[in-house]
Parts: C-alpha cells; sequence; structure tokens
C-alpha cells in the first residue's frame, strides 16, 4: 500500500507539470530552429542569429516591413542618403535624441548614438583580429578600409583611432563613405546585421564577453545572453519614438496590416524565444498554442493544407492564418566545371539536366509547391524574367539520349560513374536518389555521396569533387547576389563551387553589377541569366516556397526574407487569444 | 590505498596524452581545413589562408600537437572557433540541464531495476519473472526514437500533462520541462538494466552461502536484501558507477527533442561545425571523467565488500 501510496504521489506531482498560458502581458512566442552562438553583430552569418541580433541592435536602414519588391528605409538614418555627383561618396544624417539601452559600460550616464559609432562599429566588422564573417559586405569597397585592415593583419592590436578615407564622421549626426568603385549594393550591406551599431565603452568594458551581453539602440533588451534554449526580451522602456508604418501594399489593408499604422512600436511587452531544433516538438507545440508563428514542418503539410494555398476546416476552425510564400533561394547540383568531363562538354551538361525528373522530385520532397529554376535568378528579382523557360530544364529523355550521344557517350557508355557529394542527412539523400534513378533512364550511373558537413565545404572548397548539391539564398534582393554565384573570379574556394568559367559571362556581370537599379540593369541582369541558363554549370533544380502558420492573435505578421528587424512591428491580441485558447 | 589512488592517478598522464593524439590525428586527417566552414557561405581565398594563420593551423604539426597537451593538462580549452564563446563556460551551461535531466532519470531508474530484479529473482521461473522478461525484451526491441515520438506526443500533446519541451534554468522551474524525458529514460533504462540485474542476483542466489543461510532458517526476504543484493553489489557497481560519466554527457536525443540545451547537443554541434577546440575539450573532459569514476568504483569496493584490498 506504501508503494502505492508513493506511486500516486509522484504521479500527481508529475500530472500538471504543463504550464498554464499567460494573459496578462502582450508577449509573442517564437521558435529558432538553431543554436544562437552569440550577440556580436559582425558574426551574424546565418538568418537565426540575425534575426535575434535584429531585436537588440539597429543599422541605418532597414527593409520595409510590407512594401513588396523589397524596398530599404531609414532606419536609424534620418533620410536615405544623399549620393555625390562621383557616384561614389554617399552621405547619412543619422536621427538625433537616439541612445543606447541601459549598461553598466555607460556608468549611469545615457548614452547617446553618433556618428563616431557607426564608424567604430564597420571598423570592427573590417578588423583583422576579430575576423568578422560578414566582411566580404565590404570587402575591396570603401577607400583605405582594405589597406586599414592589411596594415593590422600582422600586428599586434588594432588602432580605430586611424582615420580611413572612406569611413569618416563628418559631424556627431553625418557619417560620409566613399566608394572605390560604384557598387549600388552598398546600402544593402548597412541594412545587414554585421553593420548594426555598437557602443566602445560597452565592447571596451565586456572584453571577449561583449557576445553574451547585447545593448543596441533596439526595440527589445535582453540582459544578458545565458547561452540556454530560451531567450526572453523584454520591451525597451527607452525606446525613440518611431511608429509603424502607413504605407504598404494594397493587399495589406485587406488584411489587417494597416491597423496599427501611426501607432509606436514596440507593439508588446515580451519576445520569447524557444531554440527547438526537431520538428515534432516544434509542431506540437504550435498545436498546443505554445508558439505564435512556426514554417509548417514538411511532414505535417498535408495535415495544414488542402491543395497548395488553403487551409484544412481543423486549422481555420481555430483561426489560424497560413502565409505561403516564394523564397528568393535557388536550389542546384553544381556540375563541377573544371572537371575534365564536364568542361568542354555542354551537351553532357545539358543531357543530365534533360533526363532530370523535376517534376517528380517536387510532388516527392516539396509537396508539388516548389517552382522548377530556369535560371541562377530567382523569382522576385529583378532579372527573373517569368516567360523565360530554359529549354534544358524540361523533361526530355529523347532529347537527353541524343544530346549524350553527341557528347560523345552514346547510352552512356564510356562515361565513368559520376559522383554527387551531399550532406548526410535523409532528406538531402532522398532527393539525390531520386536523380541518381533518373539517370539510369538514359544510362549514366551516379553514385551518391553522403558528407559531413565540413567534409562536404571541404569538397567544394578543394575542387575534389564531380557534382555537389547546395541551395542558396539572397543576402538581399539583387542578381548581382546570385549571378556572383558563377563569376570566375569567385571559383573555389570562394562562392563560385561550380568553378565556371565563361569570359563573355564575366564581362556581362562586371558591366552589370555597377549599374544603378534601372531598366537598363534589369535587361541586362535577364540576358546574363538566360545566357548562363543555357549553359548549364548548374543542373537548376528549384525556387522552394515556405509556407508558415500563424496563431489568430498573432497581427502585422507578413512574410519578410529579410526579417531581422521584422518583430518590433507584430502586435497580439490578448482579447482573441484569452477567446481561442480554449480550443486548443 | 593511498598509494594505489596515487598510482591510479598518475596513470591520467599517459592516458591523457595518448587521447590527444588520438584527437589530434584524428581531427587533422579527416576533417580537414575548417577555415571555409568557420567563414560561412561568402568565404574568400584570402580570408581563409588569413583564419588559419590566426587560429595557428598554420604552426607546424608538433607545435599545435603540443598545445592539445598543454589545454589537456590545464583545462584551458580556449574559446570555441564557432561561437567564441568561453568552452569551459559552454560546459558548466550544458553540464546543468544535462545532469538536471541525467541525475533523477538515471537514480529512479537504477533503484527501480535492482528492485524489480530482486522480485523476479524471487519468483524466478514463475509467471511474473517470465511476465517482466518478455516486458523487458519487448521493451528493448523498440528504438528509443519511437518511445520519444509516440510519449511526447500522447503525454505532452494529446493528455498535455507535460511540457512538450523546453528549459527554464534554476530548480524547481526545470522540473515540467525534464519529467516527460526523465520518464521515457527509465523506460528506456528498466529493460536492459533488469536482464543484467536479474542475471547477476540469480549467480548469487545458487551460491554456497545461500544455501547456508536457507540452512539456518533465514526467510527469503532476508537472505534477497541482506545477503544476495550485498554480495551482487560488486558488479553493480561496475556497471552503474561507469555510467556516471556517460551522463555528464547527457543524451543526446533526449535533449534534442525536449529542446534541453546540454552537452550531448554542444558536443554534436561541434563535430558538425568542425569546432576542434570544443571537441577537443569534451574528449579530454571524458576521459578525465571516466579515469575518476574508474578509481572511484575501486574504492567502491572495498565499502561494498572488506575483502577488497587496494594494492
Amino acid at each position: 500500500m506504501k508503494l502505492f501510496g508513493l506511486i500516486l504521489l509522484i504521479a500527481s506531482f508529475l500530472v500538471g507539470c504543463s504550464k498554464e498560458q499567460n494573459f496578462d502581458e502582450r508577449v509573442i512566442y517564437l521558435i529558432s530552429p538553431e543554436k544562437i552562438a552569440g550577440f556580436d553583430p559582425i558574426n551574424a552569418s546565418d538568418m537565426y542569429s540575425s534575426n535575434e541580433m535584429g531585436k537588440v541592435y539597429e543599422g541605418l536602414f532597414e527593409f520595409h516591413p510590407l512594401k513588396r519588391p523589397y524596398e530599404l528605409m531609414p532606419n536609424l538614418a534620418e533620410a536615405m542618403p544623399t549620393v555625390g555627383d562621383d557616384g561614389l561618396t554617399y552621405t547619412v544624417k543619422i536621427k538625433k535624441g537616439v541612445f543606447f539601452q541601459e549598461s553598466p559600460a555607460f556608468k549611469g550616464v545615457k548614452r547617446e548614438l553618433k556618428a563616431e559609432d557607426f564608424v567604430y562599429s564597420i571598423k570592427r566588422l573590417a578588423d583583422p583580429k576579430l575576423m568578422s564573417k560578414g566582411w566580404w559586405t565590404l570587402d575591396d569597397k570603401l577607400v583605405g578600409l582594405n589597406e586599414w585592415r592589411a596594415k593590422y593583419a600582422q600586428a599586434e592590436a588594432t588602432n580605430y583611432a586611424d582615420e580611413i578615407e572612406g569611413l569618416k564622421k563628418v559631424d556627431d549626426y553625418t557619417i560620409q563613405f566613399k566608394l572605390k568603385a560604384p557598387f549600388p549594393q552598398f546600402l544593402y550591406a548597412l541594412a545587414m546585421p554585421y553593420s548594426f551599431v555598437v557602443a566602445k565603452e560597452v565592447v571596451d568594458f565586456y572584453g571577449k564577453e561583449f557576445l553574451n551581453f547585447p545593448v543596441g539602440t533596439g526595440a527589445f533588451v535582453l540582459p544578458k545572453f545565458e547561452q540556454t534554449n530560451r531567450l526572453v526580451y523584454t520591451k525597451n522602456p527607452n525606446f525613440r519614438e518611431k511608429f509603424y508604418p502607413s504605407e504598404g501594399e494594397d493587399s495589406d489593408i485587406a488584411n489587417g496590416l494597416l491597423a496599427d499604422a501611426g501607432k509606436k512600436i514596440p507593439l508588446v511587452d515580451k519576445i520569447v524565444v524557444d531554440i527547438i531544433v526537431e520538428a515534432q516538438p516544434k509542431w506540437l507545440g504550435f498545436k498546443r498554442a505554445k508558439n505564435d508563428l512556426l514554417e509548417v514542418p514538411k511532414d505535417n503539410f498535408q495535415e495544414v493544407i488542402v491543395g497548395t494555398r488553403e487551409l484544412t476546416d481543423d486549422f481555420k476552425s481555430k483561426g489560424i492564418r497560413l502565409h505561403a510564400e516564394a523564397q528568393l533561394d535557388v536550389t542546384f547540383i553544381s556540375l563541377n566545371n573544371q572537371n575534365d568531363l564536364f568542361k568542354d562538354n555542354k551537351k553532357l551538361r545539358q543531357a543530365i539536366s534533360l533526363a532530370y525528373n523535376r517534376a517528380q522530385a517536387n510532388k516527392l520532397f516539396y509537396n508539388d509547391t516548389a517552382i522548377e529554376a530556369q535560371g541562377v535568378i530567382p523569382p522576385g528579382i529583378a532579372g527573373y524574367r517569368k516567360e523565360f523557360k530554359n529549354p534544358y530544364t524540361k523533361y526530355d529523355l529523347v532529347l537527353a539520349k541524343k544530346l549524350l550521344k553527341e557528347a560523345g557517350y552514346p547510352e552512356g557508355k564510356g562515361l565513368p560513374d559520376l559522383v554527387v557529394e551531399t550532406r548526410n542527412d535523409t532528406s538531402s539523400r532522398q532527393i539525390l536518389e531520386q536523380f541518381a534513378d533518373n539517370m539510369k533512364d538514359i544510362g549514366i550511373k551516379v553514385i551518391v555521396g553522403q558528407n559531413t558537413w565540413p567534409e562536404l565545404v571541404n569538397k567544394v572548397t578543394t575542387k575534389r569533387n564531380m557534382m555537389y548539391t547546395m541551395a542558396w539564398g539572397a543576402d538581399y534582393p539583387d542578381a548581382e547576389n546570385f549571378l556572383g554565384l558563377l563569376y570566375c573570379p569567385n571559383q573555389s574556394p570562394g562562392s563560385n563551387g561550380a568553378n565556371y568559367c565563361n569570359p563573355e559571362f564575366d564581362k556581362l556581370y562586371k558591366q552589370a553589377v555597377v549599374l544603378q537599379d534601372s531598366p537598363e540593369r534589369t535587361a541586362l541582369y535577364e540576358k546574363i541569366n538566360e545566357m548562363v541558363a543555357l549553359e548549364v554549370p548548374w543542373v537548376f533544380s528549384f525556387n522552394r516556397t515556405k509556407y508558415y502558420v500563424t496563431q489568430a492573435w498573432l497581427k502585422n505578421y507578413k512574410f519578410m526574407e529579410f526579417n531581422h528587424t521584422q518583430f518590433q512591428y507584430l502586435n497580439v491580441d490578448l482579447e482573441v487569444k484569452k477567446q481561442l485558447s480554449k480550443k486548443f | 590505498m593511498t598509494r594505489y589512488i596515487l598510482r591510479r592517478l598518475i596513470y591520467t598522464i599517459p592516458v591523457l596524452l595518448g587521447v590527444s593524439l588520438i584527437i589530434f590525428i584524428l581531427f587533422n586527417l579527416v576533417s580537414g581545413d575548417p577555415t571555409a566552414l568557420l567563414l560561412g557561405k561568402n568565404a574568400t581565398a584570402k580570408q581563409m589562408v588569413e583564419l588559419r594563420e590566426q587560429l595557428g593551423l598554420n604552426k607546424s604539426l608538433w607545435l599545435q600537437y603540443l598545445d592539445v597537451v598543454k589545454s589537456a593538462f590545464t583545462f584551458d580549452f580556449g574559446r570555441s572557433w564557432q561561437s567564441k564563446q568561453e568552452i569551459m563556460h559552454m560546459v558548466k551551461m550544458g553540464a546543468y540541464p544535462s545532469l538536471a535531466l541525467s541525475i533523477p532519470a538515471f537514480t529512479i531508474s537504477t533503484i527501480l531495476s535492482i528492485l524489480i530484479s530482486l522480485v523476479v529473482a524471487f519468483y524466478r521461473g514463475k509467471g511474473i519473472d517470465l511476465f517482466i522478461r518478455i516486458l523487458c525484451i519487448a521493451g528493448m526491441s523498440i528504438s528509443s526514437l519511437v518511445y520519444i515520438l509516440v510519449f511526447q506526443w500522447y503525454f505532452g500533446y494529446y493528455l498535455g500533462w507535460f511540457e512538450i519541451s523546453g528549459f527554464e534554468q534554476g530548480f524547481p522551474n526545470f522540473v515540467p520541462y525534464v519529467a516527460l524525458p526523465a520518464i521515457i529514460w527509465i523506460v528506456l533504462s528498466l529493460g536492459p538494466d533488469v536482464r543484467f540485474f536479474r542475471t547477476i542476483i540469480l549467480d548469487e542466489i545458487y551460491q554456497d552461502y545461500v544455501r547456508t543461510a536457507r540452512a539456518k532458517g533465514l526467510g527469503e526476504k532476508t537472505i534477497l536484501l541482506k545477503h544476495v543484493l550485498r554480495n551482487a553489489m560488486i558488479p553493480i557497481i561496475t556497471y552503474v558507477v561507469i555510467q556516471i560519466p556517460f551522463l555528464i554527457l547527457g543524451a543526446l536525443l533526449l535533449e534534442s527533442f525536449f529542446g534541453i540545451p546540454g552537452l550531448g547537443g554542444m558536443t554534436l554541434n561541434a563535430l558538425n561545425s568542425s569546432d576542434f577546440p570544443v571537441v577537443k575539450a569534451m574528449a579530454i573532459l571524458s576521459s578525465v571523467a571516466y579515469i575518476l569514476f574508474g578509481l572511484l568504483t575501486d574504492i567502491l569496493y572495498t565499502v561494498a565488500d572488506p575483502r577488497v584490498k587496494l594494492k
């Protein structure tokens, strides 16, 4: 009897170990599927770290939360920059009366944001001792910055007091950048988390532990990063007067996205971010209303969505909303264009592409929601032309066999086994097994090589591969960010892992990337994209669509590819939450 | 005994040298150049060269190995290449959640397993013995992933009795989060533990001293609890104590599915990102823990059986 009693006692303690919902505060519950390394903006190289950084830190510019195509707008800058007649000098005025969050580093004094903070923050990004992952955004762009970096590469310490011609404080509220050569994408670099502003006193005060004590000017405060799986941000009580936008797309009014227009942000008291890697707990948590926003796991797609855009009745009855948006990305099977097999054999590359059954892959792996990629540039970025259909991305075994014969390998005879490298996860393997099966139909034997991520990266950067799979997501909404993947000087170990070199392509690329956004540049991007698409340096695969679900009470959510600063605009309707929570 | 302990502690030196060498060779042979991975998708060749210099990868292999040895003996592992966090702090932060889950789960599962083993040994050959053995084998035949997925869905989501995932620092804040994974741990451990302990106890039951105790008229319960259990303690201690170092490493799958920020996930992340300093730290700390708990096992033998002398 005693044992039975003990078991009952333990059971009664454990049962009810589930926490109750909180309806007193406006709290947004979010999920991050990856660990956050720390809070130093210069190392915010992945989208998950960037999202966390954007809650505390800010930059000169940000992407408008509602307008599409994506448009930059001033954030800490007073207005968009003035550009000198030479097209190289950018002058940016910053807002006055903006203060950093409280920190012991400021010794009780309210610390105002000044132009020199940006100069310091950008020098940190270039500091060779700090080895930022974001250096590429400014590499060889500003006059004197590379020289400054080189000067301290071998030195004991870096001297931040040095003047740099291309990076100057004009007065307390004005910064001037001088570019070496025209680079219209420069402003995007100033909207990326790498260039978010930090205060020198805080960096000096915490030293190497700076990455655990974020002190920015942003809408939310995180006093200390504890390296746990839960981050709790509270509203910054001293946040400046910043308001919810009053403009957006036509559909935004109907979708209730302008209901908070003109209101002071942030609109919520807290943001709680849980780091959960596995799909099941994320999904079950959403269904139990433990989190407010989630990307639909691919294995739960049928449970949520009917067709491609319609929610199931169960989800509709709970007020859950579906957001389906094409991503600015491209997936591909890269062919090593320096490998003797592929180097001067366009027909072989084209034959492989023609034998790949993309419709089957789309159905099997993307629930038929992805767009078959026609070239390097994805939809949503100037340079993509919807009407362009790459003749080598259709599924045509007859033509594939014909081209394979013309390439010197009739029915695959004489062609060695092709090895395609990928990561050692189930999805990657499945995708390539289907590709290998397709290739059998034209007599090509493909072997799938599985690698850990470090092994795969090494095989790509050292050119020790025949083929490999990869996906590339936009760092900013400009075709330069995609076309650069096939620019010869970027070949491995750079981002051109296909080691594709085409003098004609390189010439047009160099012409295009220095042009300001204009119909002329768009036409040139289209020309390059379509030219290289026919060359088939990659087997173009897909432009993927992302599906998100949001709880009924989460307001103002609109899918953003570059969403570092989006969370300050979100809101929670507590009444709706109280009513609907009973249904979960 | 002091001399024995000192001698065993001195053995730690060659073991650590060996472990350092193995880790160093494996890292250099298998993982290749980590710089491309560390610098991200936009890395340039020049940056990779600079980073190799900064990480000390351009030094001679001999000097690099000396660095590994130095950190093995000073426990100064520096900072993670990937996150730039101080490694010993990462270990401390990860050890707490891992231990918050593993200590109660391991303790309860061990006690329960011993109790159940005593019961089945007492009823050996009878229905209950057969039933529990079948249950153990059935339990062991199912993958741990199935238990995790089913229990999380049923008890966490469907019945809503437990938190589905997450973790909060500090007692009792973490209890709602570790309760369900701890139950799964216990269920997973019962099968192999009960079978192992049952075999040990049955081995003892057929010894002469048990027959003598019975001849003296002692009851079956007294024989089991006072005499058999005590004599079975040496293999049980070996089995139990040697598992303790691995508790610190946490339970990778449980931590991952329940969002517990323990050392298991940290080690796996480090392996996946060629974060050599973290891999090195975890390998060395595990070796040291293994040696120390091995020593503790030997000392506990003398407590469990006074006839054992450490020389």
